[in-house]
């Protein structure tokens, strides 16, 4: 299976790019069995460092270095009360006014500025870093990759190379729209679940992540800086209506950090009004 | 510079629009209680739809002044702001901007500044703001030393259930 899928995968990387369902067709035709083929750690990191570059290759990383560092000392310490502490994390804040997050396989995630900017403290920070961290450490993009029955690359033959990984682009496509993907709805409330709980294991307020959602709730619907948020995720509302519930008084006893004082607000950000603060 | 004339609209409107003290609305109904924890003593209970305004947080509470009384709520039984009025004055001044005003409908911002569906397809891939970006990372040993300098302290804690 994997050697065939390989050969298919080196035909076609002359091609601008593979048709997928072509190939899933082909795939059927021949017999061999079409359920889910695992992927290696590495494939997975390979995929999601394609991903992470095209997004970049949009929104570039704002040039602020202690923000850069800041955001991967958070995110690493909440990544590792996680069953998946030894992923080479990477967290990166990208110079785009939207407010959104996005988190590619492997373990690259990346939050906007326009998001950063109405975060308060560094539990908000943890709690929206832990919602993606949710969805890396379940797979939940991975697992659309996987569904097109292609992402078996042929081992880690293909996963070593540090430039842009021809294979891997004429799989998942050139563009980035692989973080904008919906996930199904569940697998957000699963993120927020998850995103509640690891920061809470981190020593964090429980409620940093509510709280976010509660700001992001107060965006108009039809407002562009929330539109492909708001177009890829259920409406905040319905994710605090949940995780109320789920909630509830589990969390009575935990009393967590805010750190709002050491929450890095860059002196670039002080001049640009928002309506949430 | 029709997108830079844009933005500096957006910006104005959210500029002139915050809200004073911050307002909430009861999701449901909610005993109002006189300190921020379960057992502490009732002073009123709040009715879905009631008005309030919020104070001060503190963890998973909300130091609320309503009709109703003075105390702390869960935070997740009070919607924040108002967002449905909030959102049509946006969309109002945005009308009216675009000389849609009076339409009685929402104008469609999407794409005034941002990271749309469009650009981020037509993305090209940047390796060398990937590596500038790997260049951040932190090793679990830095991570922990972080964490020790804001007296962090790991907590054992189940994941939740789905519902």
């Amino acid at each position: 299976m994997r050697i065939w899928l390989l050969c298919l995968v080196l035909f076609a990387g002359n091609a601008a790019a593979l048709d997928l369902g072509d190939a899933l067709k082909k795939l059927q035709e021949s017999g061999l069995p079409t359920e889910l083929v695992g992927t290696s750690q590495d494939e997975e990191i390979a995929i999601g460092r394609q991903i992470a570059g095209n997004l970049l290759g949009t929104a570039p990383l704002v040039k602020d270095a202690r923000l850069q560092r800041y955001v991967n000392q958070v995110g690493r310490w909440v990544a590792l009360q996680s069953e998946r502490p030894d992923l080479p994390w990477h967290f990166g804040v990208i110079a785009s006014d939207d407010v959104n997050a996005f988190a590619a396989p492997g373990g690259y995630i990346f939050v906007t500025r326009g998001l950063y900017h109405l975060l308060g403290s560094e539990a908000d920070l943890a709690g929206v870093l832990a919602h993606e961290i949710g969805h890396v450490v379940r797979q939940h993009h991975l697992k659309i990759l996987q569904q097109s029955r292609l992402v078996d690359l042929g081992g880690k033959l293909l996963a070593r190379q540090t430039g842009e990984n021809e294979q891997i682009k004429n799989l998942i496509g050139s563009g980035a729209e692989m973080v904008a993907r919906s996930l199904d709805k569940n697998a957000e409330y699963e993120a927020d679940r998850i995103g509640v709980v690891l920061a809470t294991r981190a020593g964090y307020d429980a409620y940093g992540l509510p709280g976010v959602l509660q700001e992001i709730g107060h965006f108009a619907k039809d407002d562009g800086s929330v539109a492909l948020l708001f177009k890829t995720h259920p409406h905040p509302d319905e994710r605090l209506d949940k995780l109320g519930v789920v909630m509830a008084d589990r969390f009575d006893g935990q009393k967590g950090a805010t750190l709002a004082g050491r929450f890095y607000r860059p002196k670039w950000l002080a001049g640009v009004p928002t309506r949430n603060k | 510079m029709k997108l830079a004339g844009w933005h500096g609209l957006v910006l104005l409107v959210l500029w002139v629009s915050p809200c004073a003290a911050e307002t909430g609305s009861a999701l449901k109904s909610e005993e109002i209680k006189a300190e921020p924890f379960r057992d502490a003593k009732v002073v009123g209970t709040l009715v879905v739809g009631d008005k309030v305004n919020i104070m001060k947080k503190d963890g998973g509470w909300l130091q609320v002044k309503s009709a109703r009384g003075k105390g702390w709520v869960r935070m997740l039984s009070i919607r924040r702001g108002e967002a449905r009025k909030a959102g049509a004055d946006v969309g109002g001044l945005l009308g009216l901007a675009s000389g849609r005003a009076g339409s009685g409908r929402m104008v469609a911002t999407t794409g005034i500044r941002g990271l749309s569906e469009e650009e981020l397809k037509a993305a090209k891939f940047d390796g060398a703001e990937l590596k500038r970006a790997e260049a951040y990372a932190v090793s679990g040993a830095e991570a922990r030393r972080f964490a020790a300098q804001g007296k962090l302290v790991v907590r054992p804690f189940d994941y939740l259930p789905a519902e």
